[in-house]
């Protein structure tokens, strides 16, 4: 135990000594959101207002409220992922460097080396995303506001749950790098990638039939469904209070993901929990496994 | 003297190249062990088995009694390695350093501040302690190095080409703390290194040439098989040189006569006593013994 914690402190100690890393891993977010308001904004608004009948006279704030709840969630669901693929680096920097070798000299145990870097990765992310959501949240109040207290405290679990994926596939992943190079190409795929597949750039409704069917498989898009539920339940409600037909905010969810569905089949939020912390332990067995028999085949 | 180091007919292979082949050997408790051989031989493949790092392909590995295969954490407990490169976190202070070194082999607590105090003793890094590992001279470093590697109080220190980039007074350091080691704990030093008159030293040293051992033996012992003795004559003429009827090399101020052994030179003292009235004899060198047994010789980590 003194072992693995003796890990997580070096890792995680590392890894904000690295001011460079810390500080890109941490602003990259906050520019998103940024670019997000200024560039997808207004698309955004627009998509609302038009699904709105005009008679309704809806409040601007509800607007806001959905447009920059898409914003924010879409912003997590990317960056929960990306930042842990950042923030992982160590993983591979300790290959290169020889530390790696050089920690598997003593007694410590490969399963144990593993999971350290899976823990202090997920720390340090966890610690980005939780102030990435705090900031989006202040972005929220500012725009219009409609969360509950408990919607809170589940985007919060969305974003640990989340983490906890993007943590264990950026570890998998990483197990078969070897170089800077590879890392930094790497982190490049993913950023510009990971958004289309997890429906964050573009809901997933949008795609086709085929594509849609494909992506309902990865895990990741459940996590984005589930974080923009929690971040725009209150708007939809407050949307269903003043007179908008649970027709419309059932066309306002299938527009926007917030219902997802496999093979034309509704998936519940439950079961998106299920599939989310399912596929997170499979997905952290599969890295621990990989460690082990790496040693096995030298 | 009991063998803290048993290894037979290890066999080590990536694809087609034969890293190790039929490597045996025996390294007893407390010596100063020197395993030379260009970049290739096999050392650190030899190394990377004992230390549990890699699988070897077949053969046997005995570590202070354990058998590698059976007990490999044990065997790392008894280990204790110096890399010739440096792997400290270079963002990291000293104390951090060696703070999350020890707790992987359970050394904690008291038990940790008490290890350390002796150590920064030894070692002299008393005062560095809480400097950042990147701002430290090669020297300092080296001593963090070796100080990291003696934290559990191994019984065998491998030191990989310890000293290769090191300033002279440096490696002139790091090689008393390493007699200091071996007198006081009675240490086992396994030593990989391009320096030659650092092998010299060695209890005993094996020759690697393509996995292969192509000598061993004390260095004397190497010496004597592989080199002969160099008599150095001064205030001598040319023409006198000429008379021993030997191969020579003209000094600055002196000849050098190469003779076949000690005996031969000895011969030669008395057949020519009018010749000999200013001269030393010396041991052929571990260069030349290298030169002899690979064809190549090796001077600070290049080949020549």
């Amino acid at each position: 135990m003194s072992s693995l914690s003796a890990l997580i402190h070096r890792n995680t100690k590392l890894f904000f000594r690295d001011k460079g890393m810390f500080f890109t891993s941490l602003i990259t977010p906050v520019i998103l959101l940024v670019l997000y308001a200024t560039f997808l904004g207004s698309i955004f608004q627009k998509t609302f207002e038009s699904v709105i009948p005009a008679e309704m006279n809806a409040p601007d704030g509800i607007i806001n409220a959905l447009v920059g709840g898409q914003l924010l969630s879409s912003l997590l669901a990317v960056c929960c992922v990306t930042v842990a693929f950042m923030s992982n680096m160590l993983m591979v920097q300790d290959k290169v460097s020889g530390a790696r070798s050089d920690l598997t000299m003593t007694p410590v145990k490969r399963s144990t080396l593993a999971l350290s870097y899976y823990i202090s990765t997920a720390i340090s992310t966890l610690i980005i995303c939780v102030i990435t959501t705090a900031v989006g949240f202040i972005y929220l109040t500012s725009n219009g506001w409609y969360m509950t207290f408990s919607d809170v405290m589940l985007v919060f679990a969305d974003v640990f749950l989340l983490v906890m994926f993007g943590t264990a596939l950026s570890s998998i992943v990483n197990c078969f790098l070897s170089s800077q190079g590879q890392m930094t190409a790497l982190g490049t795929i993913i950023s510009a990638g990971y958004g289309f597949i997890c429906g964050a750039y573009m809901p997933i409704s949008e795609f086709s039939d085929g594509l849609q069917k494909v992506l309902s498989f990865l895990p990741g898009t459940y996590g984005t469904s589930l974080i923009r539920n929690h971040i725009m339940r209150g708007a939809l409600d407050e949307l269903s209070n003043i007179g908008l037909p649970s027709e419309g905010i059932n066309a306002i969810k299938d527009g926007i993901d917030c219902n997802f569905y496999f093979f034309g089949d509704k998936v519940e939020l439950n079961t998106m929990y299920l599939i989310l912390g399912g596929s997170t332990v499979l997905l952290i067995a599969i890295y621990i496994v990989l460690n082990i028999l790496k040693r096995k085949n030298k | 003297m009991s063998n803290i180091i048993e290894i037979s007919n290890l066999n080590k292979s990536f694809g087609e190249v034969k890293a190790v082949q039929d490597l045996s050997f025996r390294v007893k408790k407390g010596e100063l062990f020197a395993f030379l051989g260009l970049n290739g031989a096999g050392k650190s493949t030899t190394i990377s088995i004992m230390c549990g790092q890699l699988g070897k392909d077949s053969g046997k590995v005995y570590i202070n009694g354990e058998d590698l295969d059976r007990s490999v954490d044990t065997v790392k407990r008894d280990l204790g390695v110096v890399f010739q490169n440096s792997v400290l976190d270079k963002s990291l202070s000293v104390y951090d350093n060696l703070k999350s070194r020890a707790a992987l082999y359970g050394i904690t607590g008291n038990a940790f501040k008490q290890r350390l105090s002796e150590l920064s003793e030894l070692l002299n890094f008393k005062d560095i302690l809480k400097r950042t590992v990147g701002k430290l001279s090669g020297g300092q470093r080296r001593r963090i190095d070796i100080a990291r590697a003696l934290l559990h109080q191994p019984k065998i220190l491998i030191l990989d080409e310890p000293t290769t980039g090191l300033d002279p007074q440096t490696r002139r350091t790091v090689w008393s703390v390493v007699s200091q080691l071996r007198r006081q704990e009675n240490m086992t030093v396994f030593l990989t290194t391009h320096y030659m008159e650092e092998a010299a030293d060695a209890d005993y040293v094996i020759i690697l040439d393509s996995g292969k051992i192509s000598a061993q033996g004390t260095p004397l012992e190497l010496k004597n098989s592989y080199t002969g003795d160099f008599i150095t004559l001064y205030n001598i003429s040319e023409q006198q040189v000429k008379q021993l009827e030997l191969p020579y090399e003209a000094l600055r101020d002196a000849y050098r006569v190469s003779v076949p052994n000690t005996k031969a030179a000895t011969e030669l003292i008395l057949k020519y006593p009018d010749i000999f009235n200013d001269y030393e004899i010396t041991k052929g060198k571990m260069d030349d013994v290298f030169l002899a047994v690979t064809g190549k010789s090796l001077m600070g980590g290049e080949q020549k």
